[in-house]
């Protein structure tokens, strides 16, 4: 199996051209195998009772977050659908929807960024040496904070790897025509060949990440945090089970997603 | 690059059946080249810009030759010779226009060796592609043709979605302004597909100029009646009158009625990856009687949305001016 394609041009030069499309059977398939084998080793453990989503509720996504996560998925499935189909032999128009949406996904990004690094705390998300007990401590690994190592982990993982679609996705942008400006040859063939090969590459690691994030979401155990990304909120009991209320303390929601949109610009404890 | 002027080695596949060559293509697709005519093919081959591992030869399979009526118009075998479409009594009494078409290509050598079918599957003369660089129809990342140093006199005015090349071929508009019906063929079974629709642009497809699948054969093209025997005019305006690839082209069908227009389909040549149709033009003539100053009113809109690249602002006006005299009658 190719890793990269390459063309020999009229000089007798291999030109790199990008990913070898042959990954995307390799990345469903270790997908799939990964997940089947996560779903085995589920079923084979016997889960204890869920805690209840009944209480007080108490907030952890605000909704400017919500908001960016779906904006953020639906241009996201765009992309995928618009640069993937074609490989896989579904012809349609797919460069236009392709580009504004990654000008969507890169306007969401650029709002997050500037979010995180002025309104939120920064560091709930970013991976600490204290983290590593989750995974050596066993039976007796600590409980997270507001995001366990796992989710932490996806979360660095797809923001390398947005970024690094986001960036060279805007350099190919750059050479196409659009409604505000004509096409520019600001890259050599080499270096544009470096960008259809990162940008390849990362789509098909995000296309990975992207199937284990659906799959996490959909298991009964991790359902709460589903609901926490539409409706904003978890309950005390699914606080208890699953984080260290001394290592993340949210704002109580009494009276539901609405009472957690009204918290004003975001208690520290929340973010 | 190198001329060889030489076939490479090549795997050579001679099927007497439609069915033959149909199993040999589901077979063979991806690394087999259909060979019709082979006036574009062996350029091709010989100067190394594309290669393959086989070739089936479609030329022992009477099936897909001849020209013949049938209930609801005339069948064109896709290996009927340019030749033969102008001189058929069929096509010279009821579609004029596809006969005036054929006849403008190339030369008379080409045109008795070059098929119908040829002539609609030809690939693009883009000479950055045809030279073999990488560019985007290539499969490669870029489009030589349209940079700020590009030769790109005979490039597309529409529908350039990174490509800019151009369908060479002068029997699409023809058969575009005929409404005409192409019947692909493969293991899986026929699909008609209408004129519009097996000419692809490089928003759908980049690499490729029809529909026809990899396994696919072209086996003929289907002409209705509801065309036959109207008005037509058909130009082509090129560097040269003989041997040469159109400039610009236009193919109109017009329906008349107590002299006025019922019904009008105008495909242009030349100005596109595909033949482009003129529904802005078509529209505005329905009514109106076949005159300059018909032709006054409507030619504007033809070029209405044209990007022109650096050297082929030329075919705005000869556009317009051939919607013109194609109205004039």
């Amino acid at each position: 199996m190719e890793i990269v394609r390459y063309r020999e041009d009229v000089w007798g030069r291999e030109v790199l051209l990008g990913v070898s499309w042959d990954f995307l059977w390799l990345v469903i398939a270790a997908t799939f195998i990964v997940i089947m084998v996560h779903a085995a080793i589920m079923l084979a453990r016997k889960s204890g009772p869920r805690p209840s989503a009944d209480g007080e509720r108490l907030s952890r996504h605000a909704a400017q977050d919500r908001w960016f996560h779906w904006i953020t998925a639906a241009a996201f499935f765009v992309l995928l659908a618009t640069g993937v189909l074609p490989i896989v032999g579904v012809k349609f128009p797919w460069l236009t929807a392709h580009w504004v949406a990654g000008i969507v996904l890169t306007a969401a990004i650029v709002f997050h960024i500037v979010r995180s690094l002025f309104w939120k705390d920064l560091a709930a998300i970013w991976i600490k040496p204290s983290d590593l007990a989750e995974l050596t401590g066993g039976s007796a690994a600590p409980l997270p904070g507001k995001y366990s190592l796992a989710q932490k982990g996806m979360h660095l993982a797809m923001a390398v790897l947005v970024l690094v679609a986001v960036g060279t996705g805007i350099a190919m942008l750059v050479q196409i025509d659009t409604p505000w400006w004509a096409r520019s040859n600001f890259l050599s063939e080499a270096a544009l060949g470096w960008m259809f090969l990162l940008h390849g590459l990362s789509t098909l690691a995000l296309i990975g990440f992207a199937a284990l994030h659906l799959y996490f979401t959909a298991r009964p155990e991790k359902q709460f945090y589903l609901r926490a990304m539409v409706k904003g909120w978890v309950s005390r009991s699914e606080l208890a089970a699953h984080h260290d209320p001394a290592r993340w303390t949210p704002d109580a929601a009494a009276s539901g997603d609405a009472a957690a949109q009204a918290v004003p610009g975001l208690g520290a404890d929340a973010r | 690059m190198t001329a060889y002027d030489v076939m490479p080695d090549i795997e050579l596949y001679q099927p007497a059946t439609v069915e033959d060559a149909t199993e040999l293509a589901a077979r063979l697709k991806g690394s087999a080249w259909l060979l019709a005519g082979g006036q574009d093919t062996y350029g091709w081959l010989k100067d190394r810009a594309k290669t393959v591992e086989a070739m089936i030869d479609l030329k022992g399979i009477d099936a897909l030759k001849g020209i013949r009526e049938t209930p609801g118009g005339v069948e064109i075998g896709a290996l009927t010779t340019l030749t033969e479409v102008t001189q058929h009594p069929l096509i010279g009494e009821r579609y004029p226009l596809l006969r005036e078409a054929a006849a403008v290509v190339a030369s008379p050598q080409i045109r008795n060796m070059g098929t119908l079918g040829g002539n609609l599957c030809q690939d693009t003369r883009c000479w950055y592609y045809r030279r073999g660089l990488s560019c985007y129809r290539a499969g490669g990342n870029t489009c030589y043709a349209d940079s700020p140093a590009g030769m790109n006199r005979e490039h597309a005015l529409f529908g350039a979605s990174r490509c800019v090349a151009v369908s060479p071929s002068d029997t699409a508009i023809a058969l575009s302004a005929l409404e005409a019906t192409m019947i692909a063929t493969s293991r899986r079974g026929s699909r008609e597909i209408p004129a519009d629709d097996f000419f692809v642009g490089p928003d759908v497809d980049i690499v490729n100029m029809t529909a026809l699948a990899a396994d696919e054969v072209l086996a003929s093209v289907r002409l209705p009646d509801r065309w036959a025997n109207a008005e037509f005019h058909f130009e082509k305006v090129a560097d040269r009158n003989v041997w040469d690839f159109a400039l610009v082209s236009i193919a109109a069908a017009l329906r008349m009625r107590d002299g006025h227009i019922e019904n009008a389909r105008f495909a242009c040549g030349g100005v596109a990856c595909v033949p482009y149709r003129l529904p802005a033009v078509e529209r505005a003539v329905v009514g109106k009687p076949r005159s300059e100053s018909t032709g006054e009113q409507a030619a504007h809109l033809a070029s209405r949305g044209a990007a022109p690249l650096n050297h082929n602002q030329f075919k705005v006006p000869l556009m317009e001016n051939l919607v013109r005299r194609a109205l004039r009658g």
